[in-house]
């Protein structure tokens, strides 16, 4: 896995690493997605989303936010995130299975996505995020 | 204690200005000696970035559950003009009016002969969980009144007594409530969830009062030594939250527009009388009236599955009070030598109002406020009450648990969530969850001890002891 959890005394703080931009998004979709659901393995769902925003931090907040919201309504639990960044805009196809209650239900509520501490930088070749998951 | 920060009292402590650049007040927090381990640097920078924000008035005040959240800490206070000052979800939270109920029973603890059976029909009965729905079906006219009345509508549905609306903190309903300003996102989100607990810190416990500290409010409040009682914890579960990233979104560009400069910025914020603050108050009071339904619905649900097993009657069951715990409120208090209205803000806090007061129920003013602080898994909880200190001092609030002091990973592998549920049950407590991986990750050692925290709160006379009780289940989400 290429995100760990950090100390955080409250909430879930997560660091993630990956070797570009688009593959950083798609590690916290998935980072996000085992903090609410611990499994979630490959489905036949499919949904393409599209945001935008006013800069990179924004756009990660509004695009994990997204999926959050169409996760708990649609009852889907993702999986696989293909990611493309063009400026502060993103496309996503996000894959995954329904959520089924005895699979799923172990794990905690992300309620949102926080400003507070969120980094996106890059680390010699790889590209890093710190972001904060208010549970 | 952290370079930097002085001591006022025993158990107060202050932020000078200057602490963070721009702050415009001091910082002041209440922490014992005992505690000041506990007390974590990042969360007294968020206190300290508090104080800079526009309006503030007085201090930007934590209480000894504080512990560092995102934007204000956990257990912050905030009070802002209502001309000069601002109004910021992150002085409010994803979670809009998670908070705690008291319901009492005529039971003692000699008449729950097999806790076990009840706290499974509880377990089976109260919606638990990540992704649990309520078994509610609710129109979208419904979401619109349920938001504009709160407890009110419910009452009307069939889901309570009349007694519940005036024990409720604002009679469970902030009138300032605007569902028009509620997203069709979030709408989405809420119709599904009323009524059920959700997951995390949340919960449903049965417990016994075990010490009784101050007899005739205790007698005011309904308690005595043996009873049974029931304290629901949640919040308003995605409907609120999806209120608050909605409107942090457009307070973002409020704060650019209006000039606001924040060191934080998930203290994204607007001036209270302003289109982007009148529409996130709206929004929140509406998601506010949401949660105080949501635990009506469970006290509804409790209350039927106690009336069913034990064959007391419903109205035997009435509710002491419910307490909010993030929210911000318009409020009249006294401020710079004469009295004003401010936007309070409680982050993790809880109102404490002292006696007399009109917003006090009627049948507690002699006593002031119900205060409930619940502990953690296997810690006890307590029922204070509210007092003239806090009135002068902290806004009317106090702390609201006990605080986190681990985190969910480190809890997580300190202990397996099994050997919690165990240990729990040879001190004679059960413990039902959705998994053991979140009994583990709410252990009773990952908090602050609850006595601890309610005795600095009593030390800083900010609220008073009135009972105290021990768990006897516990059901997690």
């Amino acid at each position: 896995m290429s995100f760990e959890e950090l100390p955080h005394q409250a909430d879930v703080r997560v660091r993630v690493r990956a070797e570009d931009c688009n593959a950083l998004f798609a590690e916290a979709a998935r980072a996000m997605f085992s903090i609410m659901y611990v499994t979630c393995d490959e489905g036949e769902i499919e949904r393409s989303i599209t945001v935008t925003s006013d800069d990179i931090p924004s756009l990660m907040i509004d695009f994990l936010s997204e999926l959050l919201f169409v996760s708990e309504v649609d009852r889907v639990v993702f999986s696989s995130f293909d990611v493309s960044i063009t400026g502060t805009s993103l496309t996503v196809t996000a894959r995954g299975e329904p959520f089924a209650r005895e699979k799923h239900q172990g794990g905690m509520e992300v309620k949102g996505v926080s400003y507070s501490g969120l980094t996106i930088f890059r680390d010699g070749e790889e590209f890093c995020s710190e972001i904060l998951f208010d549970v | 204690m952290l370079e930097g920060i002085e001591k006022i009292s025993e158990v107060e402590w202050e932020v000078p200005v200057g602490y963070v650049p721009g702050m415009r007040v001091p910082g002041r927090f209440f922490l014992s000696e005992d505690l000041s381990e506990t007390l974590e640097a990042g969360a007294v920078q968020q206190l300290a970035n508090v104080a800079t924000l526009p309006g503030v008035v007085r201090y930007s005040l934590a209480m000894p559950d504080i512990h560092s959240g995102y934007g204000f800490p956990i257990g912050g206070v905030a009070a802002f003009e209502e001309d000069t000052g601002v109004v910021s979800p992150g002085g409010v939270g994803y979670d809009i009016n998670c908070g705690v109920r008291l319901i009492t029973t005529p039971l003692t603890v000699a008449d729950i002969t097999n806790p076990r059976a009840l706290i499974e029909e509880l377990f089976r009965t109260v919606p638990t969980g990540v992704g649990a729905e309520s078994t509610m079906r609710l129109s979208e006219a419904d979401l619109d009144d349920l938001m504009a009345d709160g407890v009110e509508w419910a009452i009307d549905h069939g889901l309570g007594m009349e007694s519940d609306i005036v024990h409720c903190e604002e009679q469970g309903k902030m009138k300032q409530a605007n569902p028009a300003a509620v997203s069709k996102k979030a709408r989405q989100r809420g119709r599904p969830q009323a009524g059920t607990l959700g997951s995390g810190n949340h919960f449903l416990e049965v417990q016994a009062v075990d010490a009784v500290f101050d007899p005739e409010a205790a007698k005011a409040f309904g308690l005595a030594t043996g009873q049974i009682c029931c304290m629901v914890h949640c919040g308003s579960r995605g409907l609120g939250h999806q209120v608050c990233t909605d409107h942090l979104r457009v307070l973002e560009s409020a704060t650019r527009k209006y000039g606001i400069e924040i060191p934080d910025r998930q203290l994204a914020c607007a001036p209270v009388h302003s289109p982007e603050g009148e529409a996130y108050f709206g929004a929140m009071a509406a998601a506010a009236n949401y949660a105080w339904v949501n635990r009506q619905v469970i006290t509804h649900q409790v209350r039927t599955v106690f009336a069913r097993l034990f064959g007391i009657a419903y109205e035997e069951m009435p509710l002491v009070y419910d307490v909010a715990h993030n929210v911000a409120k318009m409020e009249e208090h006294a401020a710079y030598g004469k009295r004003r209205t401010l936007c309070v803000h409680r982050k993790g806090a809880t109102r404490a109002f002292g006696p007399g007061l009109h917003d006090v129920p009627q049948v507690y003013r002699a006593v002031g406020q119900p205060v409930i602080i619940p502990g953690s898994m296997g810690s006890s909880s307590y029922v204070l009450h509210g007092t003239a200190t806090a009135m002068e001092r902290t806004f009317g609030s106090t702390c609201h648990g006990a605080g986190r002091v681990m985190s969910r990973t480190k809890a997580k592998h300190a202990t397996p969530g099994r050997q919690v549920r165990e240990q729990l049950l040879k001190q004679g407590i059960i413990v039902r969850a959705t998994s053991d991986a979140s009994i583990a990750e709410e252990a009773p050692d990952a908090y602050k001890e609850s006595d601890k925290v309610v005795d600095v709160v009593r030390l800083a006379g900010l609220s008073l002891p009135v009972v105290r009780l021990h768990p006897v289940g516990v059901i997690k989400g």
